[in-house]
């Protein structure tokens, strides 16, 4: 590894001497607005070596302009037109050629903004790959998420710790957030870089030109022809950490004399990595879009783009199983098949995206635009699925010595000689042990006649959420007088999700049944009630029998419907601007099930109980009295949002600017929170109420002189939020669901900025500080169902150690102390955080650039991370153990939740694009994250949902150990890319 | 320009040609096919290996292969978690410790066991091979770790599978059966305390979390039927039972509380439960003893069984249970009607 990159280094050295020429040179170039691209004529141009202006030009109606005659030497470039930022750019002319800086874009007023030809790296590091699902937004004019951008990513960092469904994404103007889940949509475009660079970002509460946004930032891609950088573009990349080689290509034409534009844009991803075993990318993406602007005032574009393909998924282990292995990179997912890697769970998507987009631009008072979005398609993950047969998963708990043998002898695990075999079987690799055994299971398959041919016993299934998802959306921008902008819009969702699974791989066997194996241990007696498709089995007398491809298992539509529209108003008197905006919604969602399962069979067409065989399937909610049903529309679920927003931005000196923002958000929740099992039936989770929002923030920025300085402090409150979590319980023998509703948190932190100029020249320091305290701030109530019956296991109990853990006072002694009635003493608390992303970040480094090179070094801290929790181990019943008695000790081992240890990481990337011939350009990147090589990071993780209930001493549980993700060891990438 | 593009193919041929180029297999694998049979042999039977039990468990040190056929499978719950192999001498139960057995043993299948390392023991009177268990609670533990198994129980090919002996009366309290595969012929239902009225035997726990040695935690359905027709009951069998008030005359172990009495609790705690049916072959008792975890645990005995009208075949295993005939059958094709 290390000496991979050395090479690369050294080949990067060896290219330092090229050309050294004189001839007499030029600058040129084309001005476009850094929103939506296009050309800004009448730009004025001005440029100077030190303070001496040498000359002065403006761009044409194409918004090109040119500046000849010039001197080898280094210059400064000021660009300046109306309603736009000034900018600077340092530009080099060498060997007498004319400098092509291809497109200056210019960010509109409001914001002010300080560019340089770091810009020019910029855009090549968006290439670097990382970005595949960007944990946080790029908005490569703010300094504070530049560096986030860049550096946070691999530790999966959150900006002000929101979940990644309120970031709000849009294409073309649509919001793209799936529909069920409310999940960022990357994925969809991931690879076609090139045709969805052109975005708009804003961060927190602030309002965007395109859409209402919420509190955690919107971005809007473009993705429209004539938003495409024209030329043609090709790169090579390589990269250790998540697949070994991309290659794409583009092509835009930009506007054409006739007004049409077209691009495209394709790219493939393929291979595994140096860390993680089994992952791997066999991933492509393709784009075409056209354009025609009919006059000044209309315009019409039609996109078509999609990222087919395929990925080996990665799974977490408990670290039991990473020390054993010695490898905290351990992948147990895959498996030897015929001495091939083969992994078992693959995504496999292709998912396209049709967008018909018309711009309407009257005169300068005036814009809209109007779109329509359909994105449809097959969305696939695969797993294992297996019939009464062992659990071939290798890192199964029962697989691992810590099964055979605890030092703690309450837990009832004895056997040591069975111990020291199991970690004999795990260090030394016996791949039977530590990895799935394809072959083993292709065995059993093959050797399972029957009626019809060989049962298979082990399946690969392929879960599906496929989506017909039809997207209209409308805005304008208005600007009646000269200090008053009107944006707003309308927008509406229809989209149909189906939900099934199919067999996709019958590994050597003939065929399966659709049966429910789960509910077969239960109703053993019962064959109509085991079945996934009762309505097959009473037609035809017998389970479906299933081949490859074939439905089975649930099969369901989410059917959402949405429709909203949003207005702002912004006013600019002087150095005072501000803005307030209000959004109204509704949400309507429900499910219909498209099979009848046995085991919620509900009631027939004429509204009679189900008989079949003499077994009455027909099952009511206990709680609830309703029928349980698995076929057919449940109740819909209507929510009727509203939300507000302010914001007032003062600027000082045309240095300083001070603003805030503030926003009430009352939001519908997500089909993926509002139902118990959505697989089996069409029951809704009790008491579904809106999620209620506050957030503010307040903001200092500093922009001058190449300093660049931005100081945020939030506070957000996110109340009465809903989760459903669905996972396999082996004590149940069954997949349970937990409902949780009524969970509260509070989002409170500091975020710097900063990038100042250092006495040596062209040597930047720049940091960014994220601070924040990330609580829960109340205890839910939770429901527990299980897929196999109508039961409700636990229903709508309190959680009442979910915010925090109590600590109990100790006398000398170390045992704890009662008061005069009896009860134990608490100490203090401990609070429970919301998980998924570090409340400290930091990041200090070091940026030079001259003359096209680009030298980057930053180390990063990362504190106070958090393992997300399960309600189950903050129930009272979970502590109180089998004795139903809760003690001081049991509370403070069951309920705490774990901090992850602080790491550093150090990164370093070099890049350097020379021009050829002032037509070409071509550049190399080499970037090496984690230079110290740390291993023991976690990024990730959950608790397992389930407790050791067989204890000697029958008064306690234990927890299972949890899983982790960690961060994988050094890793670079490199880029080497070609454009004209 | 040309240097530049030297430069690039340098560091293109870099990264193409580095060993860590090793992209994952994804496109077509090759059906690797069934197992490889192995092909041993033995030098120890069955019945020689059971005579080294000495009434304390045996830690085999030696190097004894023996090797059988498969006569049981799991297919059905009844057994579970064991494999059953015999050979000429006799049969012994492998205390696999894995479900789903069937899906790598097939009946008829050849099984060689290299012994050293594993256990021989005793559980009621049967002889077991398993593992080691060194709490002492019994004597032998599950072998269980997949690795053991796979240094010490090997598949050989799969053969013919082995009849039923057919047994006499005064053959099946003989050790050297136990555990064989076997057909008892003319089997009445009944017992030698009740006649043809009948008997079931039955351990339920109040709470099978708490100590279940405890006679308060336990109630013993025996001496009579309470009305029990099928061969067993599953959890939602035995709450059926419970629900029709089938049990309410039984009492805790320690003769505290009834049935009636402590209904919710059973119900909350429910669970599968196997049952002994009584049988008479002659004037010998044979107890029928299915688990609730079979998938016939549910299944009504034919009432002409339980009537006494008809007499009953039953191949299966034999076993034993403190010196008392104990059958387990391995599917309800075990049970032959004699009109």
């Amino acid at each position: 590894m290390y000496k991979k990159i050395l090479s690369f280094v050294a080949i990067l050295a060896f290219s330092l001497s090229v050309f050294a020429q004189s001839y007499p040179g030029g600058v040129k170039g084309t001005v476009v607005n850094r929103v939506g691209r296009l050309p800004v004529a009448d730009a004025t141009l001005t440029l100077f070596s030190g303070t001496n202006k040498l000359a002065s030009a403006s761009t044409d109606a194409k918004g090109d302009f040119y500046i000849p005659n010039l001197d080898n030497g280094m210059y400064m470039l000021v660009i300046e037109a109306p309603d736009f930022v000034k900018m600077q750019v340092n530009v080099t002319v060498n060997d007498g050629y004319v400098k092509n800086m291809f497109t200056l874009s210019l960010t509109p007023s409001q914001k002010m903004d300080e560019t340089d030809v770091a810009n020019l790296a910029e855009f090549d590091m968006e290439d670097s790959g990382y970005e595949d699902n960007p944990t946080v937004l790029f908005n490569s004019n703010d300094v504070f998420n530049n560096t986030v951008g860049y550096n946070f990513s691999p530790i999966r960092f959150k900006v002000r710790g929101y979940s990644s469904e309120s970031q709000d994404v849009l294409l073309a103007g649509v919001k793209m957030n799936d529909a069920m889940t409310g999940y960022t949509p990357y994925s969809l475009w991931s690879g076609l870089n090139e045709a969805t660079r052109t975005k708009e970002s804003v961060t927190g509460t602030e309002v965007s030109q395109f859409g209402f946004g919420g509190y955690n930032g919107l971005t809007d891609i473009m993705a429209e022809a004539s938003s495409m950088r024209s030329g043609y573009r090709f790169s090579v990349l390589s990269n250790s950490a998540f697949y070994r080689l991309r290659l794409m290509g583009s092509y835009a034409s930009g506007m054409l004399d006739n007004g049409w534009s077209y691009a495209f844009n394709f790219s493939a991803r393929l291979g595994g990595n140096d860390w993680i075993k089994g992952v791997y990318y066999r991933s492509f993406g393709y784009y075409g879009a056209v354009e025609k602007k009919f006059d000044d005032a209309n315009k019409l574009g039609f996109v078509f783009m999609a990222a087919p393909g395929e990925r080996g998924a990665q799974n977490g282990s408990t670290q039991e199983v990473y020390d054993l292995v010695g490898d905290n990179m351990y992948n147990s997912n895959w498996g030897y098949q015929d001495g091939k890697v083969r992994n078992s769970r693959v995504r496999k998507t292709h998912e396209p995206i049709a967008i018909l987009k018309y711009d309407f631009t009257p005169g300068d008072k005036f814009q809209g635009s109007a779109t329509v979005l359909y994105r449809f398609g097959k969305n696939g993950y695969t797993a294992l699925d297996w019939y009464d047969a062992p659990d071939p998963r290798p890192d199964y708990y029962r697989n691992l010595p810590s099964y055979f043998y605890m030092e703690n002898s309450d837990y009832n695990r004895r056997n040591y000689p069975k111990y020291v075999w199991a970690k004999e079987a795990w260090t030394g690799d016996y791949a039977p042990t530590t990895h799935i055994d394809w072959d083993r299971l292709y065995s059993v398959n093959e050797m399972n006649a029957d009626t019809y041919g060989n049962r298979s016993k082990y399946i690969q299934e392929e879960r599906r959420v496929d989506q017909r998802d039809l997207n209209f959306a409308a805005s304008f921008k208005w600007r009646p007088y000269s200090w008053l902008t009107v944006d707003g819009g309308a927008n509406a969702k229809i989209n149909r999700t189906e939900n099934y699974k199919i067999i996709a791989d019958l590994l050597g066997g003939d065929y399966y049944l659709n049966i429910d194996q789960f509910a077969e241990r239960d109703y053993s007696s019962s064959p109509a009630k085991v079945q996934n498709d009762l309505d097959y089995y009473m037609e035809h007398g017998s389970a479906q029998v299933l081949g490859k491809g074939d439905k089975y298992g649930y099969d369901y539509y989410a059917q959402i419907r949405k429709a909203g529209a949003w207005m702002n108003g912004a006013f600019s008197l002087g150095d005072l601007s501000g803005n307030i905006a209000g959004k109204v919604g509704y949400t309507n969602f429900w499910r219909d099930g498209l099979v009848r399962k046995g085991l919620f069979a509900g009631l027939d067409k004429n509204g009679k109980e189900i008989v079949v065989d003499g077994d009455n399937l027909t099952s009511y909610d206990p709680v609830t009295g309703d029928v349980i049903t698995s076929y057919g529309k449940s109740d819909k679920s209507d929510f009727f949002t509203y939300a507000a927003k302010a914001g007032l931005n003062y600027v000082l000196g045309g240095k300083m600017r001070f603003y805030g923002n503030i926003g009430y958000f009352n939001d519908a929740p997500s089909f993926k929170q509002a139902f118990v099992s959505p697989r089996t039936r069409n029951s809704l989770v009790r008491d579904l109420t809106t999620v209620k929002t506050f957030s503010t923030d307040l903001n200092y920025q500093f922009s001058s002189d190449g300093y660049d300085v931005r100081v945020t402090g939030y506070y957000t409150t996110i109340k009465d939020q809903t989760d459903v979590m669905s996972f396999y319980d082996d004590l149940q023998n069954s997949f349970t669901n937990f409902a949780m509703s009524g969970i509260d948190e509070r989002h409170m932190g500091l975020e710097v900025g900063f990038k100042v100029p250092t006495p040596v020249d062209n040597l930047s320091l720049k940091g960014v500080l994220s601070y924040g305290k990330y609580e829960y701030t109340s205890n839910p109530y939770m429901t527990q169902t299980v897929d196999n019956s109508a039961d409700v296991t636990i229903d709508h109990q309190f959680v009442p150690y979910w915010k925090k853990t109590p600590v109990f006072s100790k006398d000398a002694s170390g045992s704890y102390v009662t008061d005069a009635s009896g009860n134990y003493v608490i100490d203090h608390y401990k609070q429970h955080y919301v998980s998924g992303s570090p409340q400290l970040a930091s990041s200090l480094g070091l940026s030079w650039n001259r003359n096209y090179w680009f030298i980057d070094a930053d180390v990063n801290y990362f504190a106070d991370s958090y393992l997300e929790m399960n309600p189950l181990y903050r129930t009272d019943m979970a502590v109180a153990g089998p004795d139903g008695k809760i003690t001081p000790a049991e509370v403070e081992y069951m309920t705490s939740q774990e901090k992850f240890d602080p790491a550093f990481l150090v990164n370093f990337s070099i890049g350097k694009s020379w021009f050829i011939q002032w037509k070409y350009q071509v550049g190399v990147n080499l970037q090496v994250n984690n230079l110290l090589n740390n291993k023991d990071v976690k990024t990730g993780g959950y608790e397992q949902t389930r407790l050791v209930d067989n204890t000697v001493g029958k008064e306690r549980y234990y927890r299972f150990d949890p899983k982790y993700f960690y961060m994988c060891g050094i890793n670079y990438m490199l880029n080497i890319y070609f454009r004209f | 320009m040309k240097k530049i593009f030297f430069i690039l193919m340098c560091m293109s041929a870099v990264f193409v040609s580095c060993d860590e180029w090793d992209p994952v297999y994804t496109f077509k694998y090759d059906d690797p096919g069934e197992y490889t049979p192995v092909e041993m042999t033995a030098n120890t039977t069955i019945a020689q290996l059971k005579a080294m039990y000495d009434n304390t468990p045996l830690d085999i040190q030696q190097d004894i292969v023996i090797k059988g056929q498969v006569i049981s499978s799991d297919r059905s719950g009844n057994i579970y978690r064991s494999l059953y192999i015999e050979d000429e001498s006799g049969a012994i139960e492998l205390k696999i410790g894995k479900s789903g057995l069937y899906n790598d043993y097939k009946v008829g299948q050849w099984v060689y066991v290299k012994c050293s390392g594993l256990t021989l023991g005793n559980y009621q009177g049967m002889l077991q091979l398993g593992f080691r268990d060194p709490t002492g609670d019994y004597e032998t533990a599950y072998i269980d770790v997949q690795y053991i198994i796979d240094t010490h129980i090997f598949r050989g090919g799969i053969g013919t599978a082995l009849q039923p002996a057919v047994l006499s009366e005064s053959q099946i309290l003989n050790s050297s059966n136990f555990g064989r595969y076997v057909t008892l012929k003319g089997l009445k239902y009944g017992s030698k305390d009740n006649g043809s009225a009948g008997e079931i035997f039955s351990l339920i726990y109040i709470d099978p979390d708490q100590d279940k040695t405890s006679q308060a935690n336990r109630v013993f359905l025996s001496d009579k039927t309470y009305g029990v027709t099928t061969w067993a009951m599953s959890k939602q069998g035995f709450i059926d039972y419970l629900n029709a008030g089938n049990f309410d005359s039984a009492t805790t172990g320690d003769g505290s509380r009834t049935v009636a009495a402590i209904k919710d609790e059973l119900l909350a705690n429910a669970a599968a439960y196997s049952v002994s049916q009584y049988f008479m072959m002659g004037n010998t008792e044979v107890q029928v003893r299915t688990s609730g975890y079979a998938k016939f645990a549910d299944t009504q005995i034919d009432p002409s069984i339980l009537n006494g009208s008809v007499s009953v075949d039953f191949t299966g295993i034999l076993t034993n249970y403190k010196g008392a005939a104990q059958f387990t059958l391995i599917n309800t094709d075990g049970v032959g009607i004699v009109e």
